[in-house]
């Protein structure tokens, strides 16, 4: 902090260095300022840039490399050109893998987003000890490890389960929710949703709050109702923090790993294989060919959520928030 | 100004030289001496605690029985095994000896990870392995591995008790898969189900392979590797006998654990049950009261008939590590454990509660002394009766196996009909064998 207000103080405006630059010795001044300015800013940077380097800029770029091996740790491995790239973008499963992913985002996501509204809009209507008390039981899924949540509901999933309990007394039960494969995905995206929708619902109310009164007092004295008040006030005014909500969600969920992993093993019937999950489990086999394979799927699975994030930043166009 | 930029730049120069630091960790390497002795490092992955025991005990001695080689013994949990293993081997620093099944073998040697032991154990060590166990450790005639055991994936479990009271014979356990089907119906009752078998795809991509040798007499691969027969017909006899099984609700539908574990039988829940020569054990160590009430049989035959093979031997080895600097102290070790005194594996058989079988004729010999093992009821049916009509694990890839196994879940659960389940296996079997160029490297023994 102290840093940004030193250099705000050293900087002169912009239009003060456009004003400057036809006297010698203010613009010597000028330029001199600027570049300790760029100097400071280096250093501020460098230990991130540094850190990124080694330990993400270099392994990236070293398994692009890599994917062009098969590799072996003992007999050296082979130049194979792009036959790893051929082999994962012709396989049926890679792109199931990749279904299963967009498929586990889109019951997640949007599920997950439209509960955040309504309850941060329910909270925001709250007395303060009450909105307090609500905040804390909203967020408690999120301490709750995967691990813990995916037992969790794996009992409550078993023929003998509180959830086929529940569906007995309307005589619907057992339905075997993660062995059926019309059902393993929607079932493991429940505990995806409970994870996960406490930081979502916090994040939104934080925004929600952030919206002045009186945007909605004006409107109200407009005659606006409810809808109109949400859909013209309060959804555009979020957009931003809807955007990121929706990319950092979406990405996450693709990649989704630890609840197919102990829930269901994938199945049934590859029907809970997420492309990570389809990942690991060809990394996990022991021959030589599996290790480059995983290597080259995951980075086109990096590949693929670049682009699909990039589309949705271009879909949702991302504005400047305007203050009130 | 210049003060704080100072400070800057060594908070940057710290964070660099820290992460030089953390990078210059990762390329140690393991001390192979300590005192004085060779230090060789030993992997074992984790299995029934008192394999643990047994390991850690056999360990101690072989250190304090002289001082050479000093064995570093470490337990890796099953499910974080693979990675270990990778990460250890990419950063040259794998164990000397490591725990390594059967059906990974051929794998390993394919690329080159561990060490013939053919100059590094006596012949004679070689020549006390029984024959039909000789093939599973050689590959191109030379012994990689010392095999510990070996144990049947496929045994029928069944209650007694239930049988008796559900008006069928104990002492004729079924014979065919319809009879299995049958007494499947009749031993239904309640909340106790008749059987329980695997499941899902990656429990029966193995746990088939001895049914799916019983119906075809091969597996869904041909001999040389060449293509997929995972279409001939013999194959929708054994995908019905699965979805008959599940279709008809005689089994639980939502397993609560995985096919190698004997607990939901143990606990009551089923009253037949297909597993490996394990369950013994288990059904031993944390299900006494359940053994009075047990009876084994060989899995039954797609037609009746005994001697077709219904289980394939699945099993440990020890392997010593290609590029191990200390081959010759690792082989060492191997020897003393494995090969050496009969009294050290015949404990091992005794501490496993006779679930698991010999791959040693003087193993045998110690064990025939042994009242405990001769009198072990479940060890005579087993060893009589199914071990040797037991097949090889297959040595190729995994995923032809998941191929299958899939193949045979998606049939049970009625996502594609039979025909079709066997269809998409082929396809994806065959394109396997071509991404891999898999045709004609099958091992040869």
């Amino acid at each position: 902090m102290a840093l940004l207000e030193s250099s705000a103080i050293d900087a002169p405006p912009a239009a003060g260095r456009q004003r400057g630059s036809g006297k010698g010795g203010t613009g010597r001044r000028a330029v001199g300022a600027r570049r300790q300015d760029n100097i400071t800013a280096y250093l501020m940077i460098a230990p991130m840039v540094i850190l990124l380097g080694i330990f993400v800029m270099w392994p990236l770029a070293y398994s692009g490399y890599l994917s062009f091996f098969k590799i072996n740790y003992y007999t050296g491995s082979k130049f194979v050109g792009l036959q790893f790239y051929h082999d994962v973008l012709t396989s049926d499963e890679f792109w199931h893998s990749l279904w299963i992913g967009f498929y586990y985002a889109l019951l997640v996501v949007p599920i997950g987003i439209i509960l955040a509204l309504l309850l941060a809009s329910f909270i925001k209507t709250l007395s303060k000890r009450v909105a307090a008390f609500m905040k804390v039981t909203v967020y408690l899924p999120a301490v709750v490890s995967t691990v813990i949540a995916s037992v969790l509901f794996t009992f409550m999933y078993q023929d003998d389960g509180v959830v086929n309990w529940f569906l007995s007394l309307i005589n619907l039960a057992p339905v075997a929710w993660l062995n059926d494969p019309q059902w393993a995905l929607p079932a493991i995206a429940v505990p995806g949703i409970w994870l996960g929708f406490g930081i979502t619902t916090l994040i939104v109310l934080a925004a929600m709050l952030d919206i002045p009164d009186s945007y909605y007092e004006s409107a109200m004295l407009d005659g606006a109702n409810f809808r109109q008040r949400l859909f013209r006030i309060t959804i555009p005014l979020l957009r931003n923090v809807l955007l990121y909500l929706i990319v950092t969600g979406f990405a996450l969920a693709v990649q989704m790993i630890d609840l197919p992993l102990i829930m269901t093993g994938g199945g049934p019937v590859d029907a809970t294989t997420t492309p990570n999950y389809y990942i690991f489990s060809q990394f996990r086999s022991p021959d030589p060919y599996s290790r480059s394979y995983a290597l080259t799927a995951s980075l086109l699975l990096f590949v693929v959520l670049g682009l699909v994030s990039i589309a949705m930043f271009r879909l949702i166009r991302s504005d400047k928030a305007v203050d009130g | 100004m210049p003060k704080r930029r100072s400070t800057f730049a060594l908070v940057a120069s710290a964070l660099f030289a820290a992460s030089l630091a953390l990078t210059a960790c990762g390329s140690g390497g393991t001390a192979k001496t300590q005192g004085g002795k060779t230090v060789v490092t030993f992997w074992q992955q984790k299995f029934e605690d008192y394999q643990q025991a047994w390991f850690k005990k056999e360990v101690d001695a072989f250190n304090a029985s002289q001082d050479k080689v000093k064995v570093d013994y470490q337990v890796i949990p099953a499910d974080t095994w693979a990675q270990k293993l990778q990460a250890a081997q990419a950063a040259g620093n794998a164990p000397d000896v490591q725990t390594t099944n059967y059906g990974n073998i051929a794998a390993a040697v394919a690329g080159g990870e561990i060490a013939d032991l053919d100059s590094l154990m006596p012949a004679s060590a070689f020549a006390d392995i029984k024959d039909n166990v000789k093939s599973f450790v050689t590959i191109g005639g030379k012994h990689y591995a010392y095999p510990m055991l070996v144990e049947p994936s496929t045994v029928l479990y069944y209650r007694k008790d239930l049988v008796q009271a559900a008006g069928l014979d104990p002492n004729s356990p079924p014979k065919t898969w319809a009879d299995l089907l049958t007494w499947a119906g009749k031993l239904t009752s309640g909340k106790v189900k008749g059987m329980t078998i695997a499941s899902v795809g990656p429990d029966l991509g193995w746990s088939s392979w001895g049914l799916q040798y019983n119906a075809c007499g091969h597996l869904p691969v041909a001999d040389d590797w060449s293509k997929s027969v995972a279409t001939d017909p013999c194959y929708a006899q054994l995908l019905n006998f699965y979805k008959s099984l599940y279709q008809s609700g005689d089994m639980p539908k939502t397993p609560k654990v995985g096919y190698a574990d004997g607990s939901p039988y143990g606990n009551g829940e089923v009253a037949m049950m297909a597993g490996g020569s394990w369950v013994v054990g288990q059904l031993k160590a944390s299900f006494p009261a359940m053994i009075a009430k047990t009876a084994v049989a060989p899995f039954p035959s797609i037609d009746g008939d005994p001697t077709k093979t219904t289980a394939t031997l699945g099993g440990w080895t020890l392997t010593v590590d290609a590029k191990s600097k200390a081959k010759q102290q690792a082989a060492q070790f191997v020897n003393w454990l494995l090969a050496g005194d009969p009294a050290i594996m015949a404990d091992f058989f005794k501490a496993s509660g006779f679930s698991k079988y010999t791959v040693r004729s003087s193993v045998d010999q110690a064990l025939a002394s042994n009242p405990d093992a001769t009198s072990d009821p479940f060890m005579k049916i087993i060893s009589s009766q199914v071990v040797p009509y037991g097949k090889a694990e297959p040595a190729y890839p995994w995923d032809i196996a998941l191929a299958f196994g899939t193949a045979i879940e998606a049939a049970m659960k009625g996502n594609l009909s039979v025909d079709a389940a066997l269809k998409k296996a082929d396809g994806q079997i065959n394109d396997v064998i071509k991404k891999q160029s898999l045709a004609g490297t099958q091992p040869t023994h």
